[in-house]
């Protein structure tokens, strides 16, 4: 990267809330969280200087576009304040990292706002079933379709297990792992709910069949929420710092970013890595993108992992894809406990989209300010021990868009 | 340190708080046995389990039993023994009789009671039952409402109860509190102290009108006579009727059971659970074709529910919150001239002055009665409160309602200091 970016800090409102239930409109998700940012870090409204937005669908689940304007309703302080509104289906949060990213790297600005925001639980979760459907290629994949998007994934796994075997126990232990991780998590969606393994194991009236190979234990949940995060440019850093009584390198940076886009249908995707060995190619070069920009040997040299659990199956497509296994063998990993919270290499120690929750457009936000908050010894109950370097993968689609950030000191 | 439970029985297993109890021990993964008078109301209290943690593979963790067959061996065998048999003293302290003859040394024994005397219930038991007795006050539901009260009593032996709150934080997730042996603990007196105080005002200004002024836009999921509806007006009597007893501080009128109250409960009047009888409210009929109804106290008539205009002062305050102004709702609460707004001013302010009072009598900091009231009732707490209206501005407010004004209330207005200092979201206490 040409000149670093510093995550100065940010805030996520409690993913276990609904909005909805109590009588809030998107305004308040972003207002909370903007100004839990600022608090977090005393960074005053008038000094920050761009905002980005990142969300999904606010046009169907509250009627609302238009998001970047919302920050202004925050603070006096933000009139005339540039802002923006970034989409890519569940990668949403993390496209508006890479546009701050990108202003502050090219000097256009030193202190940017990103926030990442979803309300979900306006509808019913068919309704709400089928506008994820539009993260697809809606006409061919999803319209009709009662919850297109677990049949998606179930169709990833259903790949694995054509090309490598994959076997159900191995997803449940996934499920079960993010779940646990989520309790020490005093953010996390599921954090007072009951999982284990027999359980994900299991079927029966409480883990029903979603689709295809998918349980309700498979899945990441609806989730109401908004994180917002402060990144700057290394001389605002610096004077934030010595503010704080800090120095610059005890501040988290981006080290490393890697974007693609995969052909939006599931079918294209496919029949595209037909016959080489990772089942998302483009997703595997974002990863590979990513190193090579941190100047990262290889998936050892991080202290752990925040990725896109929106299904069971696509975690244990990251972990091949990150490269804890040879392709198709993300089942070793699992069995010798590498991603477990006290493991070699934790993945989702926050409970990642199982555990802590998927508002769809904060996703990539949320891991971003958990990477920050990991390497800086600040993650709490959830703190990896010594943790230096992390990875965030965030995926819009059906493996479509992938984003990676490293997060490092 | 932590305890090291492995083995937890629970009496009463069949009940909504036996059987919720359970659930934390076995969602901890520990061996949990549901003891009931019989093995179907046990097997009751296991369906119970399984459908709050909507698994059924969390009954491996669990088993059950009877009272006459079962109790001996597995209270012998158990490191807890929870017990949840209804509210009554002469029950109560039967079971701790025979759990006392069964027990090991050592065991933890434990009461869910929810304002019964901690130390009157062991009063005749062993010198190591009374060292290993304490009271774990869950709310309803526990799976889901994670504030908990711990009472030890004078005897309990200091080191039980430090490494029993330990567990409770850390392996059961509770939101902690350890408060006084004192009558109904910290958060049923906080909160029936209000609860029972708009029973009262319902007999001048009507339960509806009275619900949609202290409604959710003041910091609550649920109005106060409904939330009476749902608890049970049973409950709620032997609640206030032995806080009534036994306390005697500035809240003590507070606590009178309405008449009107007694008279209905009496008849059959127990709220949600009484059916069509109703309580505050009646329904007749189900869903869309229900005929609803509310209480007139005076006459004791239910009379059909109208659509009540909301207040402007409600109003207000709700289009505030609902896009996450929530200081500037709480301004508009305490400078709104009207006599709705005074009224609503009076019950909370009641609340936030009765609340920081307890501090240094049954709990030691405003953090602690900020936990119990947000973790266990799901109230906006008073610390937040006046950190949200402003702590001077607050006191002015109580002075002119001339209620009682905490020490610790004028110190952090002099030191301009917050007192609101538990984590999560304020926002989530404050329904548009």
């Amino acid at each position: 990267m040409t000149a670093p970016v510093f995550i100065l800090g940010g805030y996520q409102t409690d993913f276990a809330r609904n909005w909805t239930k109590e009588g809030k409109h998107i305004a308040a998700m972003i207002r909370e969280a903007v100004q839990g940012a600022l608090a977090v870090t005393g960074v005053e409204p008038g000094e920050i200087e761009v905002g980005h937005v990142g969300n999904f669908a606010a046009e169907l689940y509250a009627m609302q576009g238009h998001l970047g304007a919302f920050l202004i309703d925050v603070d006096p302080g933000f009139a005339g304040l540039p802002t923006g509104r970034h989409e890519a289906a569940c990668a949403s949060g993390s496209i508006a990292l890479l546009a701050a990213t990108a202003e502050l790297e090219a000097g256009r600005y030193e202190l940017a706002l990103v926030v990442g925001v979803e309300q979900m639980k306006t509808v019913s979760p068919a309704q709400g079933g089928d506008y994820l459907g539009t993260a697809a290629w809606y006409e061919l994949e999803a319209k009709g379709v009662e919850f297109p998007f677990p049949k998606l994934f179930g169709r990833l796994g259903d790949e694995y297990d054509k090309r490598y075997g994959l076997r159900d126990e191995h997803l449940a232990h996934i499920a079960a792992v993010n779940y646990d991780n989520a309790r020490r998590n005093p953010r996390a969606q599921t954090r007072s709910w009951y999982m284990s393994e027999d359980h994900a194991r299991g079927g029966g009236p409480y883990n029903a069949t979603i689709g295809g190979r998918i349980k309700i234990s498979d899945c990441s949940q609806v989730t109401d929420g908004a994180v917002a995060v402060l990144l700057a440019a290394p001389a605002y850093a610096e004077r934030w710092a010595a503010r704080r009584g800090t120095r610059l390198d005890a501040l988290a940076r981006v080290v490393g970013w890697g974007h693609r886009t995969a052909p939006l249908t599931f079918d294209a995707k496919i029949a595209e890595s037909a016959g080489a060995p990772y089942v998302l190619p483009h997703t595997r070069r974002a990863i590979e993108d990513a190193f090579r920009r941190a100047r990262v040997a290889d998936v050892w040299s991080l202290s752990g992992i925040e990725t896109h659990d929106c299904f069971t199956t696509s975690e244990y497509m990251a972990i091949d894809h990150f490269g804890l296994t040879a392709p198709g063998e993300s089942w070793k990993a699992i069995e010798d406990g590498v991603i477990d919270f006290d493991g070699k290499l934790p993945i989702n120690p926050s409970g990642g989209l199982i555990g802590a929750g998927h508002p769809v457009g904060a996703t990539g936000v949320r891991q971003l300010l958990d990477a920050s908050l990991q390497v800086t010894g600040a993650a709490g109950g959830y703190q990896v021990p010594g943790a230096r370097r992390f990875a965030t993968l965030n995926i819009g689609g059906s493996g479509t868009t992938s984003c990676v950030f490293v997060v490092g000191r | 340190m932590a305890l090291d439970i492995r083995k937890v029985v629970v009496l009463g297993a069949n009940g909504a708080m036996g059987a919720g109890s359970a659930m934390v021990f076995a969602a901890a993964g520990i061996p949990t046995t549901l003891l009931a008078r019989t093995r179907d109301k046990a097997r009751l209290g296991q369906a119970r389990v399984e459908k709050l943690a909507k698994s059924e593979a969390i009954s491996r963790f669990l088993s059950v039993g009877t009272y006459d067959d079962d109790l001996d061996r597995e209270v012998a065998a158990a490191d807890l023994v929870f017990e949840a048999v209804s509210e009554e003293l002469a029950l109560k302290r039967a079971m701790f009789g025979r759990i006392d003859g069964v027990r090991r040394p050592g065991a933890l024994v434990a009461t869910v009671s929810s304002g019964l005397s901690i130390a009157g219930l062991c009063a005749e038991r062993s010198d190591d039952f009374r060292r290993h007795f304490l009271g774990i006050h869950f709310f309803n539901p526990p799976n889901v409402i994670t504030g908990c009260e711990l009472v030890p009593h004078a005897g309990t032996d200091p080191a039980v109860t430090a490494e029993l709150a330990a567990s409770l934080r850390d392996r059961f997730g509770r939101a902690l509190v350890r408060t006084a042996d004192t009558p109904a603990f910290c958060g049923n007196r906080v909160g029936f102290e209000l609860l029972n105080r708009c029973a009262q005002l319902a007999l001048e200004h009507g339960p509806a009108e009275l619900d949609l002024l202290i409604g959710p836009h003041t910091g609550r999921a649920m109005a106060p006579l409904a939330t009476i509806d749902f608890v049970g007006w049973d409950v709620h009597r032997a609640i206030v009727d032995n806080l009534h007893a036994h306390t005697s501080d500035e809240a003590h009128a507070s606590f009178a059971l309405p008449v009107y109250m007694d008279l209905l409960i009496d008849a059959g009047h127990l709220g949600d659970k009484s059916g069509e009888l109703g309580g505050f409210y009646r329904r007749l009929g189900q869903g869309k074709e229900a005929q609803r109804f509310v209480l007139e106290p005076r006459s004791r008539d239910y009379l059909p529910a109208a659509k009540l205009a909301v207040p402007p002062v409600v109003a207000a305050m709700k289009r505030l919150h609902r896009v996450g102004r929530y200081r500037e709702a709480m301004a508009v609460f305490a400078d709104e001239p009207s006599p709705a707004a005074a009224l609503m001013r009076r019950v909370i302010l009641g609340y936030v002055s009765y609340g920081l009072g307890r501090v240094g009598e049954v709990v030691e900091q405003v953090a602690d009665v900020d936990r119990i009231m947000g973790q266990g009732f799901n109230w906006a707490p008073p610390g937040l409160l006046v950190d949200l209206i402003g702590a001077r501005r607050t006191i002015a407010l109580l002075e002119q309602a001339k209620l009682p004004v905490a020490r610790l209330l004028v110190d952090a207005a002099e030191r301009g200091a917050h007192l609101h200092t538990e984590p999560g979201d304020p926002g989530r206490y404050f329904v548009a």
